[in-house]
């Protein structure tokens, strides 16, 4: 049990994917303008994270090692598809909005590395807690990330349709956190201040 | 139909003004991957422009030819194009070992990767599924509209890349602070380079 919130606690701070592994970057950028569409992605990859690390490890056994990357791959395609369909039926806004990412789940780098580098080699428990880590420690970061740039660039925050803060139509936000340039200049700095964080924990280890 | 002057809009709006990398954050993860050496960026430029040709008139052949006439295309869309591209990328790679080992050398590793490369897999979906692909356009584009879409994008990443490439060269020796050396400076970089794309957006009216 010890070891199961170990390996959820690496994906949170350690090894994060985004901040430290620096992979699944694109989805990120992107998507973040809106807190709703974000969050909703995050809950998404780590479905389809979880779930397909549990399936990659079950077979793990049986999966012969030529051919593992085109079946980690309808595997998980699998799982994204179903994403896929449910957004579409059940969030019509969100699906409209996240647009071509759903797809994209399925070549992002976070789903197939986590695969190959861990549920591939792991037991089924450790593969469900290294899911969630990673899938939190991405869904963490982009729903921050969207959160701050709605509220500052837009001056309000809504979430399927309830407006939880405005800041009022005298808000003149900067419009450029909402444009592109912005999410990578933020995101730049998000970099920077969480490497600066490890680096201090770091130092207090080896202390 | 589509006239010559939709077409040429339609390849520039694809390259420039909804640059894949700059302002749409696709295949960013081979962006900062592989741009700090301009030998190896301009081996990727390459290889994309030729995989992503083929890979979605393949894609647009399978979903026009096959899943669309079955009645199976809103569902298996995601699995029958990655697998396509996969094997594609594969018979490519063979291929191109045996026939033109130079051209093989020059692409080298970047063949296998772009099965992985979201550019590839976000070109053929915007060709067939609706509204993904923002612009004055019907979205159901024709095998033509396709390729031009196709060579406008792919153009744009090389475009995109080795500019980038060329700029991260020279920020490795400039005098940057401390906190911000590496990763986040290129971050930094890329979102000026970015609002340069957003300047072209206002220049064609798009």
């Amino acid at each position: 049990m010890k070891e199961f919130f170990k390996v959820l606690r690496n994906g949170l701070s350690l090894e994060n994917p985004l901040t430290v592994l620096m992979i699944g970057l694109c989805s990120t950028l992107a998507v973040s303008t809106k807190f709703e569409g974000s969050l909703f992605m995050g809950i998404a990859v780590i479905f389809v994270l979880v779930m397909s690390n549990v399936l990659i490890s079950a077979i793990r056994k049986f999966t012969p090692d030529e051919v593992r990357i085109p079946i980690f791959i309808v595997v998980i395609a699998s799982f994204v598809t179903i994403v896929d369909l449910v957004l579409k039926g059940y969030f019509p806004s969100v699906y409209s909005f996240l647009g071509v990412w759903i797809p994209l789940i399925v070549v992002n780098c976070i789903v197939l590395g986590r695969a190959e580098a861990y549920a591939y080699h792991n037991g089924v428990v450790h593969s469900i807690a290294d899911g969630i880590g990673m899938g939190l420690g991405y869904t963490i970061i982009i729903a921050g990330l969207a959160a701050f740039r709605e509220l500052f660039g837009s001056g309000k925050l809504s979430f399927l349709g309830n407006t939880l803060v405005n800041f009022g139509a005298g808000y003149r936000g900067p419009n450029i956190l909402l444009l592109f340039p912005g999410a990578f200049i933020l995101f730049g700095l998000v970099i920077a201040g969480s490497h600066a964080l490890n680096r201090r924990t770091a130092r207090k280890e080896a202390v | 139909m589509s006239t010559l002057s939709q077409l040429a809009l339609l390849l520039v709006g694809a390259a420039l003004v909804n640059n894949i990398l700059l302002t749409r954050f696709i295949a960013l993860c081979s962006f900062f991957g592989i741009s700090d050496n301009m030998q190896t960026s301009v081996g990727m430029s390459l290889a994309v422009i030729f995989v992503m040709m083929m890979a979605s008139t393949a894609t647009w052949i399978a979903y026009y030819g096959m899943l669309k006439p079955l009645g199976v295309g809103e569902f298996l869309y995601i699995p029958a194009f990655i697998l396509v591209i996969a094997a594609l990328v594969q018979f490519v790679e063979m291929y191109l070992r045996k026939y033109s080992p130079g051209l093989y050398r020059a692409m080298g590793i970047y063949l296998p990767l772009i099965t992985t490369n979201c550019a590839v897999l976000a070109a053929a979906t915007e060709a067939v599924k609706p509204g993904f692909f923002k612009m004055n356009m019907a979205y159901n584009f024709t095998l033509g509209e396709n390729l031009i879409y196709t060579l406008g994008v792919s153009v744009g990443y090389g475009f995109a890349l080795l500019s980038f490439t060329a700029l991260r060269e020279r920020l490795d020796i400039a005098p940057v602070p401390r906190a911000l050396k590496g990763a986040p400076m290129a971050f930094i970089a890329a979102g000026l380079l970015s609002i340069g794309y957003i300047g072209l957006g206002s220049l064609f009216g798009l």
